[in-house]
């Protein structure tokens, strides 16, 4: 429980922050759970991404079903993209 | 990475007014070079990127924890583009 309250704690500032950033909309990618039993490891790491470089385009569904992608933001708004680690199950 | 039902309980029970992503098969934390392979999650980060899709700020770890430099580099955005509409 003491975990699932820090999680929620981290990511209800961030619903604070944003409002803040006007020119910021925010797209909250949440991660993980359940380890699979295909696991990613013997495919190879892409180089990590560095300022500057452009971010990979995605599509993922959010917390109602619909789909979001990066690009739908091009041109109109500046992202905030934060990867949270098991945002659900505490960590 | 949660499934999308629980990104909704969550974002249900904090009342989140931003989407709440799930990459439940990891091929966008993949993509983005922050899966750890050694337990299967992505490690802690935070992109920000500006209107063209660039990657102007990064924060890892417990620096993503922080959102002051997410915060920061937005408001640096933000005042570029008022100095540019001048």
């Amino acid at each position: 429980m003491k975990g699932n309250f820090k999680a929620a704690a981290a990511l209800l500032v961030l619903a604070l922050v944003v409002p803040i950033l006007s020119q910021c909309s925010s797209a909250e990618k949440s991660a993980t759970a359940k380890p699979d039993a295909k696991a990613t490891a013997s495919a190879p790491e892409p180089a990590p991404l560095k300022v500057g470089d452009k971010a990979p385009d995605f599509t993922l569904p959010d917390q109602n079903g619909k789909k979001i992608s990066l690009s739908q933001f091009q041109g109109k708004e500046n992202v905030v993209l934060a990867f949270y680690v098991l945002a659900f199950t505490g960590g | 990475m949660d499934s999308s039902p629980a990104n909704r309980a969550f974002a249900k029970q904090i009342g989140v007014t931003f989407p709440l992503l799930s990459d439940f098969n990891r091929k966008v934390s993949k993509e983005y070079g922050i899966l750890n392979t050694e337990h299967g999650f992505a490690n802690r980060t935070t992109f920000v990127v500006n209107k063209q899709g660039i990657i102007t700020h990064i924060d890892k770890d417990r620096e993503a924890l922080d959102p002051t430099g997410a915060h920061n580099a937005c408001s640096l955005m933000a005042h570029r583009e008022a100095e540019q509409k001048k």
